[in-house]
């Protein structure tokens, strides 16, 4: 693929937190609609979108089983982009920052995202067409 | 001249700094950058008719292109007609095809 067809997004916001995780997963949502292959920088509490091993939970409170709640999570959203990316044939990469993946004992990631270090978002946004930075604040 | 787009998530009944993001961006497009603005999140309240938003309002009179997430409008129940004039409606593919036009794209 030519990187003139790959942006690099760096991301720091943990899961379930804030709008802001939604605003992000649309972004890369809409860039594979594009056809423009996305390569993800996570680190801090981002690391922890990828983990493995999230739960959905019920609500006893609403009388809602976990079915009926159906509690989003971001390891299966990323899991569905990947998959749509794979369906247009074009690239999805995800990398967490290691330090940070430690910090939180988050190392179980679900298949396709990978371990690295500030390096590689300076080799994504380097060889991008353009990268875009979503602070918490 | 450069090309700028602004995402701005933060609105200014909440969030302070916001007079100064829509001080920075008028003063770019003072300056003769071409500059465009995405509401998102909570930024777009400031968009609805009648609502006090100094900063957005002069962003508006001086001519700043200004468009609100259509998802963000429908999460807050804001239909188009609910927004000031001049305030366009858009989706995140605007943010896309600003990166690929290699446009300095920055999240406030």
């Amino acid at each position: 693929m030519s990187h003139d067809r790959i942006l690099t997004f760096a991301f720091m916001e943990p899961p379930f937190e804030s709008e802001r995780t939604i605003t992000f997963f649309r972004l890369l949502d809409a860039a594979l609609d594009r056809d423009v292959g996305v390569r993800v920088f996570a680190y801090e509490g981002a690391v922890a979108l990828a983990f493995a091993h999230q739960q959905p939970h019920g609500n006893a409170v609403h009388g809602r089983d976990s079915g009926e709640e159906a509690h989003p999570l971001t390891k299966d959203w990323i899991q569905a982009l990947q998959e749509k990316a794979q369906a247009r044939r074009i690239g999805f990469e995800w990398i967490n920052c290691g330090l940070c993946v430690d910090e939180r004992g988050v190392n179980d990631v679900i298949d396709g995202c990978g371990r690295g270090g500030p390096p590689d978002l300076w080799r994504y946004a380097s060889e991008a067409r353009n990268t875009l930075t979503i602070g918490t604040r | 001249m450069s090309k700028y787009l602004f995402i701005q998530s933060q609105d200014p009944f909440t969030e302070q700094r916001t007079r100064h993001q829509f001080e920075l961006i008028g003063q770019l497009h003072d300056a003769g950058h071409d500059v465009s603005v995405l509401l998102v999140q909570n930024g777009v309240t400031p968009a609805r008719r009648g609502a006090l938003g100094e900063g957005l309002d002069r962003l508006l009179d001086g001519g700043v292109p200004v468009y609100a997430d259509a998802f963000s409008l429908a999460q807050r129940e804001l239909e188009e007609d609910d927004l000031k004039d001049r305030v366009g409606l858009s989706d995140l593919h605007i943010i896309i095809d600003a990166m690929l036009a290699r446009g300095k794209v920055i999240w406030h």
